[in-house]
């Protein structure tokens, strides 16, 4: 393991997807007008990931991840998604959007992560943190979904900015 | 097998499937429709919903003997009665406080069509989808209707209304005979020279004259038309269509100006449709077509600043590709209306329509250009579309808005729900309003009343002898609405 940043960010961003994700699924829930619209958006977000899967896998340089601003990306959209206060006209298309850029990202985090060194060990940490998070969320009462997802899209780019600067210490030394 | 396996692992080709599923879902985003009328909870609106009302009842109607003793019943009991079609009026003209509402909506059958005579007898619950669905076959059009499909017959007799055609004067005046339930429960078969002129108060009588239970109504030929766009300065259409009056190639007209804070009630563009000598016996009528790229333009639009502006230049450039096609009357009189649904939350858009005389355009839209701000972006009150239509002095009405050859704008507003924002859209509407009385015009009744009395007075001189004659054919109010009660009563 080179350093921290590599050994406990990945596990930082895999429970805070699967912790985040029932409030994120509310939310989606909420701007849907229709069932077969919030799954058509599901759909959108599976299909980009498997696209962004793909496009990791088919790197040919795969230690030149730019998994930093894949962080950063992912956290603009989950502030992004905290920033809607209201419905307007063109949501469901900004929705959409949305939709496809997390899942290329979260694909593309997915491929780079299962090759790295630690991800047996964080396989198995991820579960029992979710678990415990969940649990503990479960006490939390809140009025809005996005307060969370805000707060996940900040430690997002936290994260994304943190790795970058490791990276370009541990470049320069 | 093995070429599709291989196939769907590579990068392009996924890429691909989410933009073809992308464009899919884009294309088949539902547009979300309004929710009003008479089933809204236990309170009665209409299509704004800002004047919500408790009614005793609503009625669907069934038969003319049904309806007829609901209305005798009303006399002695000292009921009152509202008539409701799909109530796209706006100021509460389907309802009354604790009244019965008839919803005339299951009375809508096409009774009679006469090829050689050229007429078709309707019941006034039929759309105009449905008298269009009838005649299209016979190669007959209208002869006036508005420019959707929408609005039921007696609906918009009941609002005097206007559409493109620019020949054939006042919708009132194509109807040749009537059916009418009066406010004393009496059935009356009515014809256009009646010695007691039911047809002046019923027609632009705003339901308060009884219920129009069919109508005759004239037809023409379901002609085929080239359509003629361009693009215009404000200052140059007043020449421009006094020629096109002149000249009788065109069949309908109307015109749209420019709301976008660049070219802001200075730039127009106009769509003839010109006469090509053909008829029509074959074509369809055609459905809502593109609905999710104009919504989606609307919507763009609806945001203001520079998305006006291209939300404008847009509008140009689809305007300008339709120049040169050919369409049929039934077809050019059915636009599309699904797009302009707006629901969000807070917030409404509603329409006003002013009247001005055709030689005082150029100076009154000067003086609107004062009045408005052309940049509302960060604004309450927004102009999102004026559409301007040709309407001929009209003498058969009572409360008639075109007491000489007029253009009446039609103006699509949005503005918040607040207490605060309803009291600064009233304010700047009636603003709008006085300098329209300052240039010899007038304004719509059917829309939500931001005008005050005095505006009314002033508009519709003759609105004592219209109050004179309900109370003289409807001497117990049975008829009453919230129109009613706000100008007449």
């Amino acid at each position: 393991m080179k350093n921290r940043s590599e050994e406990y960010i990945p596990l930082v961003v895999t429970v805070g997807q699967v912790a985040i994700f029932p409030y994120y699924i509310v939310w989606l829930k909420e701007v849907s007008l229709t069932f077969t619209l919030f799954a058509w958006l599901f759909a959108a977000f599976s299909f980009a990931a498997a696209w962004g899967y793909r496009v990791f896998q088919s790197k040919k340089n795969k230690n030149n991840s730019y998994i930093p601003f894949i962080y950063v990306g992912m956290g603009i959209v989950y502030i992004l998604v905290g920033c809607i206060k209201n419905s307007f006209e063109i949501l469901l298309y900004g929705v959409l959007l949305l939709q496809v850029i997390l899942g290329f990202l979260q694909g593309y985090f997915r491929a780079w992560h299962i090759e790295q060194k630690a991800y047996h060990l964080h396989a198995v940490h991820h579960y029992l943190i979710v678990g415990v998070t969940m649990i503990g969320l479960s006490f939390v009462k809140i009025i809005s979904p996005v307060v969370f997802i805000t707060f996940f899209g900040i430690l997002l780019c936290t994260c994304g900015f943190w790795t970058l600067i490791r990276k370009k210490k541990a470049e320069l030394i | 097998m093995q070429a599709i396996k291989e196939l769907s692992i590579k990068p392009w080709f996924l890429g691909s499937l989410v933009f073809v599923f992308v464009v899919v879902i884009l294309w088949n985003i539902p547009i979300e429709k309004r929710k009003y009328g008479l089933s809204q909870g236990n309170l009665a609106t209409d299509y704004t919903g800002l004047l919500p009302e408790r009614v005793e009842r609503v009625v669907k109607a069934e038969n003319r003997m049904e309806l007829q003793k609901i209305v005798k019943q009303a006399n002695k009991n000292g009921q009152q009665i509202s008539v409701a079609g799909l109530q796209h009026s706006q100021g509460g003209h389907t309802y009354f406080k604790n009244g019965v509402v008839l919803d005339m909506r299951t009375f809508n059958e096409v009774l009679e069509i006469d090829k050689q005579e050229k007429t078709i007898r309707v019941e006034g619950g039929a759309t105009w989808e449905d008298v269009q669905e009838a005649i299209t076959p016979y190669g007959l059009a209208l002869k006036v209707t508005q420019s959707q499909s929408i609005f039921s017959v007696g609906g918009s007799l009941s609002v005097n209304a206007h559409g493109r055609d620019i020949r054939f004067g006042s919708m009132a005046s194509t109807v040749k005979e009537m059916t009418l339930l009066t406010p004393i429960g009496e059935i009356k078969k009515v014809t256009r020279d009646n010695s007691e002129e039911w047809m002046k108060y019923v027609f632009g009588g705003y339901g308060l004259f009884g219920v129009i239970l069919d109508v005759t109504l004239e037809l023409t030929e379901n002609d085929v038309y080239t359509i003629h766009t361009e693009e215009l300065k404000t200052d140059e259409y007043e020449s421009y269509f006094n020629n096109l009056l002149d000249h009788n190639n065109t069949a309908l007209h109307y015109a749209r100006v420019s709301v976008a804070p660049n070219t802001f009630l200075d730039e127009m563009y106009v769509i003839d449709y010109n006469y090509t000598g053909k008829q029509d016996h074959k074509s369809s009528l055609k459905g809502e077509q593109g609905v999710h790229l104009s919504k989606l333009a609307l919507d763009l639009g609806r945001q203001g600043g520079f998305f006006e502006d291209v939300f404008w230049e847009t509008q140009k450039l689809y305007i300008d590709s339709i120049d040169g096609n050919t369409i049929t009357r039934n077809n050019a009189m059915r636009s599309e209306s699904t797009f302009m649904e707006f629901t969000k939350s807070g917030r409404i858009e509603v329409l006003q329509e002013f009247f001005v005389p055709v030689n005082s355009y150029e100076e009154y839209i000067n003086d609107v250009k004062q009045l408005l701000s052309p940049n509302d972006k960060n604004e309450d009150f927004k102009v999102h579309n004026i559409t301007v239509r040709y309407v001929a002095q009209d003498n058969l009405t009572s409360l008639n808005y075109a007491k000489e050859d007029m253009f009446g704008l039609v103006i699509l507003i949005q503005h918040g729900l607040k207490e605060k924002e309803i009291a600064n859209a009233q304010e700047i509407i009636q603003d709008w309003t006085s300098l329209t009385l300052e240039h010899g015009g007038t304004y719509y009744l059917p829309y939500y009343r931001y005008q005050t009395k005095e505006q009314f007075i002033k508009s519709y001189p003759e609105w004592k002898k219209f109050q004179k004659e309900k109370l003289r054919r409807d001497p117990n109010e049975v008829f009453q609405n919230l129109f009613y009660d706000y100008y007449i009563k």
